[in-house]
C-alpha cells in the first residue's frame, strides 16, 4: 500500500473521528508523542522522541480508582481508559519495547488490566528509520531500524510517500482507501532499508552468563562511580516499568495514583526499619543492568532493552550503556564469592 | 586547549606517581559529540584520558562528599566556588583535597546547539579560537562560540578559580561586572506572563531529579520532595504545580549557597529553563547582602549570618 | 479482566496495643461482604495489602489462620505514615484489603514432619498463623511436634502474650520464649534467639525450621541450625523486602530475577543461598 506524504494530515484527521491519535510533536528542539489536535502536527520526520511513547499505555502518572469514604464504609470507583488509540509514527525500537511490556503487566500471576486495556485498544503505525542515529543500537538486540515486531502497520519513507507493510489485520482495517504499491515503489523501499546502516553495535551474546558470574565483581564500584543516581535514564527507557502508588486525597474522597519510580532513588527500596538492601549507587546501577540484561532474560527469555539510544542522550554525566557493557562482556568469568 | 589538557595530564600524572591524591576526577572524552564525561582516575598510566575543552559541563565538586580519600581534582571557577561553599557548610575538609585550577573559557550547551540545527543528528564537532563547526549528515554549519555557551557561561564573573593548589594555565580575563540584565528584564513582565512561562517550562518536567542530583549544594539527607510524613509535595509529574514547587522550594533552599555554575539546568534532560530561576535568586542574594556564594573563604554565607543593617525587604512594616 | 489493585472493603473490629513500647499492635478485621469471606483464602504464609484510604496502602503479612474464619488478623509496626495512621484508626472504620499475595509456607510439604519456628520481635505474625493453623483440632493429627522458640529483647515486646500463655499450657507443643536480660516476674528463657536455639538443641530428623526475625537474628541463627545439622533446604524463611504493587510489577522488592512479592515472600535458605544478597 502506498501513502503519500501530503495525504498524511488528512489521513490523520480521519483517524481521528474514531480513535485518540498520539504522534511525534514539535517541543523545543526535540519531539515529544502526544496526542495531536491536528494531523498536520505530527512530525514524522524526527530523529527519536526524547522520551518514549509507554507513557501513552503506561502513564507517568494515573488515576488507578478514586474512592470516597462514607459513613457506612467506602464508594470505590474504577478508571478505566476504553478509548482507541493509534500510536502514529512509532519507531521500531520503541514498538518491540510493548512487547516487553507485556511481559510486564502480564506476568504468570497476575494481569494490569490499566496497561493491557490500553495495549488491547491501541494501533501502533511503526515508522522504520532510513537514517538511524549513533547512538542506536537496535540490532545488536535482535531488532532493527525496519522491524516490525509489534507494530501493526510500518511505513517506509521512499521520498514523496510512505510504502505501507501491513503487519496485522488490525493495521489493514485502518487503510481503506489507499493504492496498492508499485514494483517501483517496492523497490525503492528495500533500497532504503538497505541503506539504513547502524554505525554501533554492541555483543550481547553471553552477556547474561557474565552478569551472573560477576555479581560480586569490584567493577561496579566503579562502573557506577559517576552515576549521580537520578531518575534520568529510567525515565528515558521504553521498558522500564517501575511504579510507585500513592493516594492523594480531598475531603472524604481521594484517589490511588500510580507513579513512574525509578530503581535509582534510594528511596524505592528503603525499609521501613531505615535498612536499604540496595543502599548506595553501586547496588542501584548493577540492579538496572542485572535487572535487563540478566533478570529479565531469565524470567521472560528477552532482554529488556530495545537499544533506542536515549538514556545515553539523557544522562547528565553521559553514562553510556554500551560501553558498561562492552565493561561487562570483557570480564573474565569468575564464580560468585 | 589542548596545552590546558597536557597540562592536566602532568599534573594528574605527577599526583598519582607521588602519591599525593589517591584519584584525580577530571574529564574525559564522551561518548558522543559536544560531551566530555566525568573520569575518576586512580592509576598514572591512565592520566593521559584526562582532557579539557568547551565540553567540561559538569560540576565536579559534586563527587567530594562523603569520601575518605585524598583527592585530587580539576576546577573550573564554579567548581572551586562550590568547594568554597561546601567547605563553609563543613562539608568538605581542603586538606583532603587537591585542586588543580583551569581557566575556564566557558562551556558549550547542547542544546543551544540543537535549538540551531534543529532535530538533525550532530556527528561530528570541531572547535577553534570562536566558533564551533557542527557537522550532520548533510550539512556542515559554523556556528560562533559565545551563540552556543552556556548562559551561566556568559554571564560567570569568576572564571578562573577562587581557590587552587596549582593553576595549569595563565588566568583569563573576567568580565568586570555582574550582569543581571536578563533577569531584570524578566522581572519587569506582568506576574501573569511569568507564571505562565514557568508553567510551561516546568510542564515539560518528568520528576527525574537531574537538578537536584547535578547540585553539589543538594545534599540533604532526605529531600523535602521524597518526605513521606509529612508529605510536602505530590509527587506526580503530570501536577505542573507541583513542579513549580518543587523548583520554588529547591531554588529557595539554595539561596545565598547557588554559585550559579548552571549545573541544574544543564543536567535536566528535558531541557527546561532553571537557570532564570536560580539566578534571580543568586541576583537577590548577591545584591541584598553584598556577597557572592562561594566566591571567597572569608565571607560568612550570606544566610547563615545576621547582621544589624541586613536588609529585610520580606517585612512589611519596619 | 479482574483488578489486582482494587482491594475489598472490612471493618476493622479491634485495634489493640500488643507491646509496651506502643510500637506494635494488633488489628482484626471483619469481611464486610459475604462473597468476599468466601473468596478470600488464604494458606499461612501469605501476606496482604492493607489500605487506610486517603493515606495509602502498605503490605503486611497475614497473622491470623484459614482456621479462623471471618476475619483477617495483622500485627503492625508503627514505621511511617500508612502504619502511624494505622494505629490511629478508630475501630468501626472501613479499610482496604488487598490479597491473599505472595506464596506461603509449604503445608503439604511440612505435614508428617516436625516443625521448629525460630522468631524474634514483631516478625513472629506469620508463624502465628502457622501455629494456629497446626494446632487446629483438625490439622494437629496431620503434623510432628511442634518446636517454638520465640524471644524479644523484653517480655513486654512479645506479640500474642495470651496465646502464649495458653500455648504454654498445652502438651501438644514445645514452647520457648526468651527475653534478653533477666526481667523480674519472667518464667521464660533468657538469652538471645540464636543461643536458645542451640540450647533447645531441635533434631534436624524429619523437620524443617521456619525462621522469621530481624536480619541480626537470622544472622546468627543459621550458623546455630547448621551446627545442629539442619541442612539449607530444611531451613524456610520469610523475606520482608519494601514492597508496593504485590504482583511482580512495580521492581521494588526483587532480590535477583525472583519478586519477594510474588516468588516469594517464602523461600527456602537453600534458595536463598542462590541468591544475590539484597534483602
Amino acid at each position: 500500500m502506498i501513502l503519500t506524504k501530503k495525504d498524511v494530515p488528512n489521513f490523520l484527521d480521519s483517524l481521528k473521528n474514531n480513535y485518540q491519535v498520539f504522534a511525534p510533536v514539535k517541543q523545543d528542539h526535540y519531539t515529544e508523542f502526544k496526542e495531536i489536535e491536528n494531523g498536520a502536527d505530527a512530525v514524522l520526520d524526527y530523529s527519536n522522541t526524547k522520551t518514549p511513547p509507554k507513557k501513552i499505555l503506561f502513564p507517568q502518572s494515573e488515576k488507578l480508582y478514586c474512592y470516597k469514604v462514607e459513613e457506612n464504609g467506602v464508594q470505590m470507583e474504577e478508571k478505566a481508559d476504553e478509548q482507541q488509540k493509534v500510536i502514529f509514527g512509532i519507531r521500531p525500537c520503541d514498538a518491540k519495547s510493548f512487547t516487553i511490556l507485556d511481559k510486564v503487566f502480564d506476568n504468570n500471576k497476575y494481569q494490569d488490566p490499566y496497561y493491557l486495556n490500553r495495549r488491547k485498544n491501541t494501533i501502533l503505525v511503526g515508522i522504520g528509520c532510513n537514517a538511524p542515529e549513533s547512538t542506536c543500537f537496535c540490532t545488536s538486540l535482535g531488532g532493527g531500524p525496519f522491524d516490525t515486531t509489534g507494530l501493526d502497520l510500518l511505513l517506509v519513507d521512499i521520498g514523496d510517500c510512505y510504502l505501507v507493510e501491513v503487519i496485522s489485520e488490525k493495521g489493514k482495517n485502518m487503510l481503506t482507501s489507499c493504492k496498492e504499491a508499485g514494483e517501483e515503489d517496492k523497490k525503492k523501499a528495500s533500497q532504503v532499508k538497505e541503506n539504513a546502516t547502524l554505525t554501533t553495535s554492541i555483543n550481547i551474546e553471553g552477556i547474561k552468563e557474565k552478569l551472573d558470574n560477576n555479581f560480586y565483581n569490584e567493577i561496579w564500584d566503579y562502573i557506577s562511580e559517576k552515576c549521580i543516581g537520578c531518575g534520568s535514564c529510567t525515565f528515558s527507557c521504553p521498558t522500564c516499568h517501575c511504579f510507585d502508588i500513592v493516594d492523594e486525597t480531598a475531603d472524604s474522597g481521594g484517589c490511588r495514583i500510580r507513579n513512574w519510580d525509578s530503581c535509582m532513588f534510594p528511596l524505592f527500596t528503603l525499609h521501613g526499619s531505615g535498612h536499604n538492601p540496595r543502599p548506595s549507587n553501586k547496588e542501584r546501577f548493577r540492579n538496572r543492568i542485572m535487572h535487563k540484561f540478566n533478570y529479565f532474560v531469565e524470567t521472560n527469555d528477552i532482554t529488556a532493552c530495545v537499544g533506542c539510544g536515549r538514556c545515553i542522550k539523557n544522562c547528565p554525566v553521559n553514562m553510556d550503556i554500551r560501553e558498561i557493557l562492552e565493561e561487562i562482556q570483557g570480564l573474565e568469568a569468575r564464580s560468585v564469592s | 586547549m589542548q596545552s590546558i589538557t597536557t597540562a592536566v595530564q602532568n599534573s594528574a600524572k605527577k599526583l598519582l606517581e607521588e602519591n599525593k591524591v589517591d584519584v584525580v576526577i577530571g574529564f574525559k572524552k564522551g561518548t558522543i559529540p559536544l560531551r566530555s564525561t566525568p573520569v575518576f582516575i586512580r592509576d598514572s598510566n591512565d592520566a593521559d584520558k584526562l582532557e579539557w575543552n568547551y565540553y567540561c559541563e559538569n560540576n565536579l565538586a559534586n563527587y567530594l562528599r562523603n569520601k575518605d580519600q585524598k583527592i585530587g581534582v580539576v576546577v573550573k571557577g564554579c567548581d572551586s566556588r562550590s568547594i568554597v561553599a561546601l567547605m563553609k557548610e563543613n562539608q568538605l575538609t581542603r586538606d583532603n583535597l587537591y585542586l588543580i585550577g583551569v581557566p575556564c573559557s566557558g562551556m558549550i550547551d547542547r542544546k543551544k546547539v540543537n535549538r540551531i540545527i534543529g532535530d538533525k543528528e550532530i556527528l561530528e564537532t570541531n572547535c577553534n579560537e570562536d566558533s564551533l563547526i557542527i557537522k550532520t549528515k548533510d550539512s556542515e554549519q559554523t556556528i560562533k562560540l559565545n551563540e552556543v555557551m552556556h548562559n551561566s557561561c556568559l554571564k560567570c564573573n569568576h572564571k578562573n578559580p577562587v581557590i587552587y593548589d596549582e593553576m595549569v594555565a595563565e588566568p583569563v580575563s573576567e568580565n568586570s561586572n555582574t550582569d543581571f540584565s536578563e533577569i531584570k528584564e524578566f522581572e519587569e513582565k506582568p506576574a501573569e506572563e511569568r507564571k505562565n512561562f514557568f508553567i510551561e517550562e516546568l510542564s515539560k518536567c518528568i520528576r527525574c531529579y537531574a537538578c537536584r542530583n547535578s547540585c553539589p549544594m543538594c545534599y540533604c539527607q532526605e529531600c523535602f520532595v521524597d518526605s513521606t510524613n509529612p508529605e510536602w509535595i505530590g509527587k506526580s509529574a503530570e501536577n505542573v504545580q507541583d513542579n513549580l514547587f518543587f523548583q520554588a522550594v529547591r531554588v529557595f533552599h539554595l539561596a545565598g549557597r547557588c554559585v550559579d555554575c548552571g549545573a541544574c539546568e544543564r543536567a535536566c534532560p528535558m531541557d527546561i529553563n532553571l537557570g532564570l530561576l536560580t539566578r534571580k535568586l543568586y541576583k537577590d542574594t548577591t545584591e541584598m547582602f553584598n556577597t557572592e556564594a562561594g566566591a571567597n573563604l572569608e565571607d560568612a554565607p550570606a544566610l547563615s549570618t545576621y547582621n544589624m543593617d541586613d536588609p529585610q525587604p520580606f517585612l512589611l512594616k519596619e | 479482566m479482574n483488578n489486582p489493585y482494587l482491594p475489598i472493603p472490612m471493618k476493622l473490629i479491634k485495634n489493640f496495643r500488643e507491646t509496651d513500647d506502643k510500637l506494635v499492635n494488633s488489628f482484626t478485621l471483619e469481611f464486610i461482604n459475604e462473597e468476599d469471606k468466601k473468596n478470600f483464602t488464604y494458606t499461612p504464609g501469605q501476606f496482604a495489602e492493607l489500605s487506610v484510604f486517603g493515606k495509602g496502602e502498605s503490605p503486611f503479612g497475614i497473622a491470623s489462620s484459614p482456621t479462623e474464619p471471618g476475619i483477617l488478623k495483622f500485627s503492625v509496626a508503627k514505621v511511617g505514615k500508612v502504619t502511624t495512621s494505622l494505629h490511629l484508626t478508630e475501630e468501626g472504620t472501613t479499610l482496604g484489603v488487598r490479597g491473599p499475595l505472595g506464596n506461603s509456607f509449604p503445608i503439604e510439604k511440612l505435614k508428617g514432619k516436625n516443625i521448629v519456628l525460630i522468631s524474634g520481635g514483631f516478625a513472629f505474625t506469620t508463624l502465628r498463623s502457622l501455629a494456629t493453623y497446626i494446632l487446629n483440632e483438625n490439622n494437629r493429627g496431620d503434623f510432628g511436634n511442634l518446636t517454638i522458640i520465640y524471644g524479644a529483647r523484653t517480655p513486654g515486646l512479645l506479640l500474642y502474650k495470651e496465646e502464649l500463655a495458653e500455648w504454654d499450657k498445652r502438651s501438644d507443643i514445645d514452647l520457648h520464649k526468651t527475653i534478653d536480660k533477666p526481667a523480674e516476674g519472667w518464667d521464660g528463657k533468657v538469652g538471645f534467639v540464636p543461643q536458645v536455639t542451640e540450647e533447645v538443641a531441635p533434631s534436624p530428623e524429619n523437620t524443617y525450621a521456619i525462621v522469621c526475625g530481624p536480619p541480626i537474628m537470622i544472622k546468627f541463627t543459621m550458623p546455630a541450625l547448621e551446627k545442629l545439622g539442619f541442612k539449607s533446604d530444611q531451613i524456610i524463611m520469610s523475606l520482608e523486602n519494601r514492597m508496593k504493587c504485590g504482583i511482580g510489577m512495580c521492581g521494588r522488592c526483587n532480590v535477583g530475577s525472583k519478586y519477594v512479592c510474588k516468588d516469594g515472600p517464602v523461600f527456602t535458605r537453600a534458595q536463598l543461598l542462590e541468591m544475590p544478597n539484597e534483602y
